[in-house]
């Protein structure tokens, strides 16, 4: 059998000195995935089907209070936790180093929800509807997912595919920066950066570099394919 | 074996002529009562209750469940397990006393085999019960598809499903096994459709020396097969979770720990249903308390490997204090507390104070209590484990907790009462105690008279 | 070969069988062969750039179209505001369109107003029962008894509305919004003898100093400022800008700051003319910026003298040697910024106290630097009084001078009630309300003409405080309308028409796209004609004039009268004793005002500090809280001597003790099924303060007590209380 190998390797560098919090990606990765809208008992029951959510924490107390911004997507691990644990293959390993998930390949045991240390996966718990006309929104390059399916982050594959076929047409790589996900797309601060790896000139692969870079919980070994930049400063903590 | 021996006197078994000792035995198939009716629609109601809780379910979505994120795991893996433990009960005891030819082990043999089989049955409801989409549950299933695709071994999941389907396979030949003489005594003693279904049982048993010595050869052989089994069974079911990367469950103390536990919850159960089955068909004869003696002895052992095991877990963590770890078992100490000590006490502190004492082990009072009070803890420790771990997994801003809902609930006294009724059913249609067996122990406590010298009747033992 | 033939036929029956029960779902694919609609393909995006008019910065948008519906807004990249860039807020205007509770067709009101009873009229009729009621008004020569109430308006819009209400010769055209910096640019008048608004050069600077300018969120630009303020952190190589922010509660933009100064409320202008006396003291200041601006340094540290550091750190309840150290930070770290807010400015007295604020980046010699403040060159704003402007309709309305009310808007909601607005509408006869959705104002309304949502509408936008030269970018429809709708300016040119006379000649143009082409042909200098058509289209698949206008011409230049500014010691409404607490309102980061409060995704986002979703809350400070035995989620009582409202508690551990903060945007009576009954208007609370006859915009200075009531606020958060301070365990 061939390998399937490829010549990306998608990656994130989420910069939490640039992060200000403000929640444009959490809207921009809901409008572009079809991101089910969920009211305010579902997300009470803790059922948000948000993929991508800023952390918020609290540091210190009044007056040497402090915020610290965390936003959490799928961290696209190459050991994820979640891949092996799926009876079914639903949750596998693209060859571009995505984390995919296979929406009717799921059963739902939600192995994988328990196994993500991130806690990212999202489970239909409810059949989501979208009162018409609001329907009309939905993206049709992208599964409207079921209940009892698992979802998450995909790093908006629908548009990696797109970029590849249109860089595939003109016979070339796909440039640095060409393709970034919802949420990069839109960050205001543009505190989240796409790109490629597996180039070592992108600008993501020279941010990874950076010496306040680290992982996510990366005692556990996931080798998350999103680094975080620590935020500086805060000297007056 | 002495003991048992020294405690018969008077009308004991060994008095009785076969066909009484067959009556005796067999009280349980008569025709049903009113109460056994009564009992039969009680449990048919909340098993219906169940069913229709689980249609609901399905019918509509998975939100009448009180799962989310993070606990993604609830009442149904907590049943599954607890279940499956249960299992242990049957064909593990059965089993080791087999080998270790425990005379004293033959009027409870059935009913524990019985129990393994039909709680192994309950638990493997729940896995598919807990799916999101249940009906694509033969998506878990290896076999060539138009899919194209196949089920991912890696996953201790699929572990799981090849376990269980071995075990229910395994435990019930083992179970069918030890039941064909005393289908053959069922089937001669019925007549009509009944005395059909139960010659097509039997398969054409007449009790000749050959079949007796295959068969002897075929019961041992599946009892030192169906251990290994049966502790790769619950392995696998403590895999589910020592596999994983959550915080409180990875942890390599949990195969063995799982099943000590599964043991411990085994044994209670058999007791629980010795009793239960003593008083239902008037068995007090056959299960004396020196059954229960030793059922208690091997009860005090199980239970001391088992506050062992869990001492180790929890004092390791403690000791490497690791901080998301040590924040699971704080959470569970300060949330759970009321639960968290019935379990120590009823699975530790209660069955090591009174089990060591042999008139407490003889009081079937005493066992009633002890026994049902750890399977109460079990339940709990295996909510304790995944409830409030799955609470407070790594990501502190995504910490959540859990209820189960009416939904959940349902099902689960569902799956009681579904155990029950199936045994119920069983009783009144099988042989609930293993008649043959007990003969043969008559047989074999039988003197007989040789010249002067009163001789054992079975000289050859077993094997 | 019999085999293989059953099983063809096996399998064509199969398939037909299959087929045949699939026919309603095969119905609703396009058709391969048969094209669709003009300009769909099927499987392929287009893009459509327009503007974002969600609130007033005005960002270029750009629209994913496929198969005729828009599916995505994204920023626009040409865009010099937001450079393809975008807040939550603009990326939700595709609920509004596709909201499902739009009104889809004109509506006249048929149960008493505000009961929401209304029947679907036509809009012919819609049209002709405006046309008659403004018919009459002028056949009795009493065109000045209609008022027109709209958001501010910038761009062509603003000339429609003018030229209407001109026609009629009525000057009760209010534009009036709560949150519009008007004090901004009567600040900057009043010390620069320049009514524009400033263009703060953030990503340049090195230490930014905010006094409640929440430019994340809300102040003047915010996706321009959180773009900026990103190059400012992290944008250059080896600087790395420093921020220090003031303010009783620390927001969304101060949650990112170096350091937080909690100041006491109304004490900012103290803070920032002790922190200009030290720096004058200091001979920190900038020779060459004071020297040029003819500013006698010793001079005006006399004529500071008041604010000594132990005065200050006493006002202010900050230590002394924070604010020197601030001070000395801010003068030394060149070039550095000051910038004031609506917090500040928003209390008794604001005015005085933004005015000091703009002091320091003369002292630090900020002005018409990079890094530093220049002027916008964006049109000036309807200008100081606005406010003034309000009370004087309120009053008319109330009096039973104004006989028709056109609303567009939705003031019922963003004006406080203190002002009287809602009684003294009631009073007024006639109410049209042009809501795309049944909000406040429409359900008061006795005619509503809806309005398309933004995705259907024509426009210009005019960026607020945008950028340093001329930006006007335009709104295209990128989807046929849903409705039955019509646009607000395409209403008003056919009323006038409707009427003749006056109000038509005041309309040369055939309708509002030709109007709009004409007045950006205007400001292009561009005479309209067919030439104009391909520029036209080029503006358009760009979304608007970029780069029109020379560059720079205004700096700044201090003018100062007699006196450096002088903030008198802040007033607030409501006894120390009976309201021990100070109330801040500020607007909601998902909301802004209240506009966005109809659309679930940003229902759904959680506040960024307090992860709170679908509801509104109140800020308390845990130690506050603990003394009032209040917990997380508790139901409380905010009273103030306007009166009470009850909503949950969430406890804020960046507020000081002294305050409570209730986010704006929520309490809608209608607004559709998102956002009915959902939470309180914290407006309702606020009292309004007069200083002599003068109203003042001070919304932050009311004073409140807060009581326990039960233990069920229904408060939900996205992220779990306890979790929330324990960063310790993921390590940041």
């Amino acid at each position: 059998m061939k390998k399937l190998t490829s010549p990306y390797t998608w990656g994130m560098v989420i910069d939490l000195d640039r992060c200000t919090g403000c929640g444009a990606c959490v809207v921009a990765c809901q409008a572009e995935n079809n991101v089910a809208v969920c009211g305010k008992k579902e997300i009470a029951e803790g059922r948000n089907m948000h993929w991508l959510r800023i952390e918020r924490f609290w540091v210190g107390e009044y007056p040497d209070v402090r915020v610290r911004f965390l936003p959490v997507l799928c961290q696209h691990c190459k050991d994820a936790p979640c891949e092996p644990v799926c009876p079914v293959y639903a949750s596998y390993h693209n060859p571009d180093g995505l984390n995919g998930q296979v929406y009717n390949r799921c059963v739902g045991t939600r192995y994988c929800g328990n196994n993500c240390p991130y806690a990212v996966r999202v489970f239909n718990f409810y059949s989501h509807e979208w009162p018409p006309p609001l329907d009309n929104q939905l993206s049709p390059d992208i599964t409207v997912r079921s209940r009892g399916v698992m979802e998450k982050c995909t790093f908006c594959v629908q548009r990696i595919r797109r970029a590849k076929e249109e860089a595939g047409g003109e016979g070339r790589m796909i440039r640095d920066g060409e393709v970034q996900p919802a949420c990069a797309q839109t960050c205001p601060s543009e505190a989240l950066v796409f790109g490629n790896l597996a180039d070592p000139k992108s600008r993501v692969a020279r941010l990874t570099r950076s010496p306040r870079s680290f992982k996510l919980l990366e005692d556990l070994g996931t080798h998350p394919s999103v680094t975080y930049l620590k935020g500086g400063g805060r000297e007056h903590v | 074996m002495s003991e048992f021996s020294g405690q018969t006197h008077g009308d004991t078994p060994a008095a009785k002529s076969a066909a009484r000792l067959n009556d005796e035995m067999l009280s349980s198939m008569a025709p049903p009562t009113w109460r056994w009716y009564a009992l039969a629609f009680v449990l048919g109601a909340v098993v219906a209750w169940g069913l229709y809780a689980f249609s609901y379910m399905v019918a509509t979505d998975m939100s009448c469940t009180g799962l989310n994120r993070p606990v993604m795991w609830g009442l149904f893996i907590v049943s599954f397990v607890f279940w499956v433990g249960l299992s242990h009960s049957g064909t593990m005891v059965s089993a080791i006393l087999r080998l270790s030819r425990a005379e004293w082990r033959r009027p409870i043999l059935r009913a524990a085999e019985a129990m393994t089989v039909f709680s192994i049955t309950v638990a493997g409801l729940f896995p598919i019960i807990h799916l999101g989409r249940n009906w694509t549950f033969y998506y878990l299933i290896p076999y060539p598809n138009q899919r194209g695709l196949w089920p991912n071994f890696r996953s201790a999941l699929l572990w799981d499903a090849v376990a269980i389907t071995t075990y229910i396979i395994g435990s019930t030949l083992f179970l069918y096994l030890g039941m064909l003489p005393d289908l053959a005594i069922a089937r001669d003693r019925s007549s009509g459709w009944r005395r059909r279904v139960y010659a097509v049982l039997a398969m054409g048993w007449r009790g000749s020396a050959h079949e007796w010595s295959v068969y002897r050869k075929a019961s041992t052989l599946m009892a030192a097969l169906i251990i290994p089994v049966a502790v790769s069974v619950h392995s696998i079911v403590a895999f589910d979770f020592a596999v994983t990367l959550v915080p409180g469950w990875h942890s390599t103390i949990f195969p063995p720990y799982f099943v000590i536990g599964a043991i411990n919850s085994g044994v209670a159960a058999v007791i629980t249903l010795m009793i239960v089955i003593r008083k239902a068909f008037r068995l007090e004869e056959y299960l004396t308390p020196q059954h229960f003696d030793n059922m208690g002895k091997l009860l005090l052992v199980i239970s001391l490997l088992w506050s062992y095991a869990y001492f180790v877990e929890v004092n390791i963590t403690w000791y490497a204090h690791e901080p998301i770890e040590w924040e699971v078992f704080s959470f569970m100490a300060n949330r759970y507390t009321p639960i968290l000590a019935l379990m120590i006490l009823a699975n530790t502190v209660l069955p090591i104070s009174t089990l060591c004492f042999k008139r407490l082990r003889r009081s079937i009072g005493v066992m009633l209590t002890v026994s049902v009070l750890i399977n109460v803890a079990m339940f709990i420790e295996r909510y304790l484990i995944i409830v409030p771990t799955l609470s407070r997994k790594n990501m502190p801003f995504m910490w959540g907790s859990y209820f189960p809902s009416w939904v959940e609930i349902s099902i689960a006294v569902a799956a009681f009462a579904g155990f029950g009724l199936l045994y119920l059913l069983f009783a009144k249609w099988f042989p609930i105690m293993a008649v043959a067996d007990v003969r043969e122990l008559k047989e074999r406590e039988a003197e007989v008279r040789l010249g002067r010298a009163k001789l054992p009747a079975d000289v050859k033992d077993e094997l | 070969m019999k085999r293989r033939t059953f099983l063809q036929l096996t399998g064509m029956i199969t398939a037909s069988a299959w087929l045949s029960g699939c026919r309603q779902g095969n119905e609703r694919l396009i058709p391969y062969l048969v094209p669709p609609d003009e300009g769909v393909t099927p499987g392929r995006a287009e893009y459509y750039a327009s503007s974002c008019r969600s609130c007033p910065a005005g960002c270029g948008i750009l629209v994913r179209v496929s198969e005729g519906r828009a599916k995505k807004i994204e920023g626009n990249p040409l865009h010099p505001v937001n450079r393809g860039k975008l807040c939550a807020r603009g990326q939700s205007a595709l609920q509004e369109l596709y909201h499902p509770d739009r009104v889809t067709r004109p509506l006249r009101r048929t149960g008493p107003r505000g009961s929401g009873k209304f029947t679907g009229i036509s809009w012919e009729e819609g049209l002709s029962l405006l046309t008659s009621d403004l018919a009459g008004l002028l056949r009795h020569g009493t065109g000045d008894r209609l008022a027109l109430i709209t958001p501010e308006l910038r761009g062509t819009l603003a000339e429609l509305t003018a030229g209407f209400m001109r026609s009629f010769g009525s000057s009760r055209r209010l534009a009036f919004e709560l949150l519009s910096p008007d004090w901004l640019s009567e600040a900057n008048r009043r010390g620069y003898g320049l009514a524009d608004l400033p263009w703060y050069d953030i990503a340049e600077t090195r230490y930014l100093l905010s006094f409640g300018a929440d430019f994340v969120e809300s102040h003047l630009s915010p996706v321009q400022y959180g773009n900026a303020f990103g190059r400012m952190r992290q944008g250059r190589n080896t600087v790395r800008g420093h921020f220090t922010y003031v303010g009783g509660r620390m927001s969304l933009t101060g949650a990112s700051a170096d350091r937080w100064l909690p100041a006491r409320p109304g004490s900012e202008g103290v803070l920032a003319l002790g922190m200009a006396r030290l720096i004058l003291a200091e001979s920190l200041f900038d020779r060459d910026a004071l020297a040029a601006n003819g500013v006698q340094a010793e001079q005006l540290l006399r004529r500071l003298d008041g604010y000594q550091l132990p005065r200050v750190a006493e006002l202010t309840g900050l230590p002394r040697h924070v604010v020197a150290e601030v001070a000395r930070e801010f003068a030394a770290t060149r070039p550095s910024l000051a910038m004031a807010g609506e917090s500040v400015a928003f209390q008794s007295n604001g005015r005085e106290s933004v005015r000091a604020v703009q002091l320091l980046n003369l002292l630090a010699g900020n002005l018409n630097r990079p890094g530093g403040v220049y002027p916008s060159t964006g049109p000036v704003n309807g200008g100081a009084g606005s406010l003034a402007e309000l009370l004087s309709l309120i009053g008319d309305m109330d009096s039973g001078r104004i006989r028709t009310a056109l609303i567009y808007g939705n003031p019922v909601h963003s004006v406080p009630p203190s002002t009287g607005f809602r009684q003294a509408l009631r009073k007024v006869p006639f109410i049209v309300s042009f809501s795309p959705i049944l909000d406040d104002t429409a359900l008061e309304a006795d005619l509503v003409l809806p309005d398309h949502a933004a995705l259907e509408s024509w426009g210009d936008v005019v960026p607020l405080a945008g950028a340093r030269r001329e930006v006007v970018g335009l709104m295209q429809p990128v989807v046929a309308p849903l409705h039955d709708t019509r646009p607000f300016p395409e209403v008003l040119m056919a009323v006038a028409r409707g009427l003749g006379g006056g109000p038509a000649a005041a309309f040369p143009y055939q309708s509002w796209p030709e109007m709009l082409k004409g007045s950006t042909a205007r400001r292009m200098g561009l005479p309209a004609d067919e030439n104009f058509e391909g520029v036209w289209a080029g503006l358009l698949q760009r979304g608007g004039m970029f780069e029109t206008g020379s560059g720079p011409t205004e700096t700044y230049r201090p003018v100062f009268g007699p006196e450096p500014p002088q903030p008198a010691p802040p007033r607030f409404a409501g006894a120390t004793g009976d309201y021990p607490l100070h109330l801040q309102v500020y607007p909601s980061t998902a909301f802004h005002d209240g506009r966005g409060a109809a659309l679930p995704w940003l229902q759904q986002l959680p506040d960024p500090l307090t992860t709170v979703v679908w509801g509104s809350w109140v800020e308390i400070n845990p130690r506050t809280a603990a003394g009032l035995g209040i917990r997380q989620g508790d139901l409380v009582e905010v009273t103030s001597p306007r009166g009470s409202l009850r909503v949950p508690a969430v406890i804020y551990p960046g507020i000081r003790p002294d305050m409570v903060a209730i986010p704006l945007g929520q309490g809608h009576r209608g607004m559709g099924r998102y956002a009915q009954g959902r939470g309180v208007n914290p407006l309702e609370l606020v009292e309004l303060l007069r200083e002599g006859e003068e109203p003042l915009p001070a919304w932050n200075a009311t004073r409140v007590r807060v009581t326990r009531v039960s233990g069920r606020g229904e408060l939900v958060t996205a992220g779990h209380p306890e979790g929330s301070y324990r960063s310790d365990l993921v390590g940041i």
